[in-house]
């Protein structure tokens, strides 16, 4: 059956988080697919709860305290993970500084911020983690973007030249490290439901009018995909973003 | 949540079904729980793939037809949806590259620049505007058009191929913003370098040039066309999805120049 090639069964995944309300559902669905689940970063709430769905999946699963800014940190961490389950075989980075400003307004220090807070991680975990991928030769790296990778944004110079950034990074290490069996791949969503960018009521009827398909996005629907790209069902794809925008993509 | 995978109840025509990857995409539909309509005008192949689909436990069916013809399109269509009285899922696959042969470019004659698009391009028109009004009508359906990181690339020596392949692209796209209003998704995939025909030894060359240092089987675009087909990825359209071991952004320098280059201040 086909369905088995998207099992997680006897996997590991390390699910980095920041600022995304979804790093708990992420947890659930590939906990769901078979994988024991650690979910790192410094939102107790969201990584408690993300443990909490991986085990009513009837995985294994923790929580580990860690700044995903310091390479220290989270080779503690990865260390930690290798103790207790002797594999790591799936990363997901998914870090996320919202922040809109006119140019002329935006400081250095803002600038920085911006970028380092979307970008830093994804180097740091995934540096940290594929250096062990890389010696089993085997390993999945899935870094959750935005389709303002891609798209413009007033206001939004500093946050969809940071998320670009990622997507950058996703490529041209998925070259790097395509002949030693591990992929990096990323999925960029379009706007979600429960962000601080779809607060307003207004900001919600104006975007779910604009996308394609008349709604904003759910955590379920990356759900397939991401344990698509974490999972033998992709095996021949690498460098790739896959864009669960509701359409957005495709006008402009 | 994996159980949006399944494809159980649905009906999928698969254009090109007796192809490399068709056969692959079919047989992955099939064993998601799908029943599937083979069409192909090569019909020999066309039987082969059926017949896998039977022996996998879905039901299978073989209308033949050229899909640059609209109105053998339209029949097969008419027949598709007859026959077990819906078509869920169009996936557009048949294609040529049979005319990319390494001539001077003044030579490429007009039967084979039409050839070229009519069946890489014209083809997906032809099945998707068939099928497009009985989806719409259901308020529900899923097309798939096999793109090429082709149509993103150029290559030298081959026009109609990429041309055709870019075109379906923005098909896609276009498509997919038309018919979103009526609950029909339309995606691409665009696949790098496969081994659909001949030896491995066929591919050796080429593989050297692809990042992942080897093509793809067919049976990997499988899992790829199950999710596309299926309510897993209802939030998306109109988008591509690239399978392709790592192509699409290569290129750029050689495979083999890992440069060195220290940090200067």
């Amino acid at each position: 059956m086909v369905l088995e090639e998207f099992s997680l069964t006897g996997k590991v995944a390390l699910i980095g988080g920041l600022g995304q309300s979804w790093q708990k559902e992420m947890a659930g669905y590939l906990a769901e697919a078979g994988a024991q689940v650690a979910l790192f970063g410094k939102d107790e709430e969201q990584m408690s709860a993300g443990v909490k769905k991986a085990q009513e999946m009837g995985r294994e699963a923790m929580a580990i305290a860690a700044d995903v800014t310091s390479y220290r940190q989270v080779e503690r961490m990865v260390q930690t993970v290798l103790k207790k389950w002797q594999r790591i075989d799936i990363l997901v980075n998914s870090f996320n500084l919202p922040f809109a400003k006119p140019l002329v307004e935006t400081g250095s220090g803002e600038w920085q911020k911006a970028m380092s807070a979307n970008s830093i991680p994804v180097f740091i975990c995934t540096r940290a983690v594929g250096k062990y991928m890389l010696e089993r030769k085997e390993g999945k790296v899935i870094n959750i973007v935005s389709g303002l990778a891609e798209r413009g944004l007033p206001n939004g110079t500093a946050y969809c030249a940071s998320k670009g950034a990622v997507v950058q990074f996703t490529r041209a290490l998925a070259l790097e490290w395509a002949r030693h069996n591990v992929r990096v791949n990323a999925i960029a969503l379009g706007w979600m439901a429960d962000t601080v960018e779809t607060s307003k009521k207004e900001w919600q009827d104006s975007i779910s009018h604009l996308t394609p398909l008349k709604r904003l996005g759910q955590p379920d629907d990356l759900a397939c995909a991401l344990v698509y790209l974490a999972s033998d069902a992709s095996s021949f794809v690498t460098g790739s973003t896959f864009y669960l925008t509701g359409g957005l993509m495709a006008h402009g | 949540m994996l159980e949006k995978l399944r494809l159980d109840g649905r009906v999928a025509v698969v254009t090109g079904g007796g192809g490399g990857l068709g056969t692959a995409m079919c047989l992955a539909l099939a064993k998601a729980g799908a029943d599937i309509v083979v069409t192909d005008f090569r019909v020999e192949d066309g039987e082969k793939t059926a017949a896998k689909v039977v022996a996998a436990g879905r039901k299978a069916v073989l209308f033949p037809a050229d899909v640059t013809k609209s109105d053998q399109v339209n029949d097969m269509i008419t027949k598709a949806i007859n026959q077990w009285g819906k078509v869920d899922i169009l996936v557009n696959c048949a294609g040529i590259v049979r005319d990319e042969v390494p001539k001077p470019f003044w030579e490429i004659s007009d039967f084979e620049w039409h050839r070229g698009i009519d069946t890489n391009l014209t083809g997906a028109f032809h099945c998707s505007r068939a099928v497009a009004k009985h989806m719409a009508d259901r308020q529900c359906g899923k097309i798939i058009n096999i793109a090429s990181g082709y149509g993103m690339r150029g290559r030298r020596g081959s026009f109609m191929y990429n041309v055709a392949k870019a075109g379906v692209i923005l098909f896609t796209m276009s498509l997919a913003l038309t018919l979103a209003q009526y609950g029909v998704k339309v995606n691409a995939i665009a696949p790098g370098l496969f081994q659909t025909w001949g030896p491995k030894e066929r591919y050796d060359a080429s593989a050297s040039f692809i990042p992942m240092g080897r093509v793809g089987q067919p049976a990997e675009i499988g899992a790829l066309a199950v999710y596309l087909a299926s309510d897993a990825s209802d939030y998306a359209t109109g988008e591509v999805f690239s399978i392709d071991g790592g192509a699409l952004f290569s290129g750029y320098a050689p495979i083999d120049y890992i440069p060195v280059i220290p940090l200067n201040e």
